[in-house]
């Protein structure tokens, strides 16, 4: 994606994830969180939660992924800043969508802030503002 | 709105606020490509910045980065597996000049994440080591919420590579007394 090609109001491409327990233990394991409520359903029903749920790191390593693959390789992240609400479990897919909120120029970079959102059928799951920059 | 209200444990908890959460740690090993390789696939992160080497340095980049949101993961603690479910997860033994097992013994065990915010300041790349510092930034009045009384504890990572600042977490949790649910202040 170029600069010239975003504007205020557009909408990034969707993403739906298949939550399973196996992408929720791939990402524990792969962001070396142990947590036994990222991979053990039973451990995380005696702490009140559904079932075993995606940690933090991997929430916002999909947030990234959403922001790359729709504006491409060239692109800087800066920053994500996230409210965490329902937690994401196996079965339930997470939907990604987003929004171009403000466009900027600073220097050579193409300042772009994206409203962004991952919500499955219990609401929520992460919603908030990331930062990023392409070369303008 | 969460009713809130002062009470005696905040007061005590104060003298953390600005305070390290425990000493500066380093990562277990610097940013590497196999890590990256296991985060990529596990993810199914196609952006080819992060592996192949080609394309990356023709990119801003010039050469392999890291996916940014893999910050924390370089410098999460080895864990102590035996025992972790009985620690509540805590990978493993966790400092106690730290507000949070002053609130676990207080009776406030629940604890649920609330917001995350991280900055990049650069992406990294392979060979950076990382330390973090780990400070205190706010605890909160104790409020009621629907899941009942507790305090919001609010601390920010901070992450060098050599005497760089590379990127920035703040992170806050609820941490709150499960059996004062549906209660009122």
């Amino acid at each position: 994606m170029r600069c010239d090609e975003i504007a205020v109001g557009d909408e990034l491409t969707p993403f739906e994830l298949p939550v399973t327990s196996t992408v929720i233990v791939a990402g524990a394991i792969a962001s070396r969180d142990f947590m036994p409520a990222h991979h053990d359903a039973e451990f995380a029903r005696a702490q009140g939660a559904p079932d075993m749920f995606m940690n933090i790191l991997t929430t916002n390593g999909y947030v990234a992924r959403f922001v790359s693959d729709w504006a491409g390789p060239e692109v800087q992240i800066r920053n994500i800043a996230i409210r965490l609400g329902v937690p994401a479990v196996p079965g339930k897919p997470l939907r990604f969508t987003g929004q171009v909120t403000a466009k900027r120029r600073e220097g050579n970079e193409c300042v772009v802030e994206l409203a962004v959102r991952a919500a499955n059928e219990l609401g929520d799951h992460a919603t908030g503002s990331v930062i990023a920059s392409l070369p303008a | 709105m969460a009713d809130e209200e002062v009470d005696e444990l905040r007061a005590q908890l104060e003298k953390y606020v600005g305070r390290p959460m425990g000493p500066p740690s380093e990562a277990p090993d610097p940013v590497n490509v196999p890590m990256i390789r296991h985060w990529v696939d596990a993810l199914d992160d196609q952006n080819p910045v992060y592996l192949d080497e080609e394309f990356a340095r023709g990119t801003r980049f010039g050469g392999l980065v890291a996916p940014p949101a893999m910050l924390q993961a370089w410098t999460m603690p080895r864990p102590k597996i035996e025992g972790i479910a009985e620690r509540g997860g805590s990978p493993g033994e966790i400092p106690r000049d730290n507000p949070i097992p002053v609130l676990d013994e207080a009776g406030y065990v629940g604890t649920l994440a609330t917001n995350s915010e991280l900055e990049f300041v650069r992406y990294l790349r392979p060979g950076d080591h990382l330390r973090v510092t780990t400070a205190v930034e706010s605890i909160s009045n104790r409020k009621t919420t629907s899941l009942g009384k507790g305090y919001f504890l609010t601390w920010v990572t901070t992450y060098t590579s050599g005497e760089e600042v590379v990127g920035r977490q703040l992170f806050r949790i609820f941490k709150f007394d499960p059996s004062t649910i549906g209660s009122r202040s």
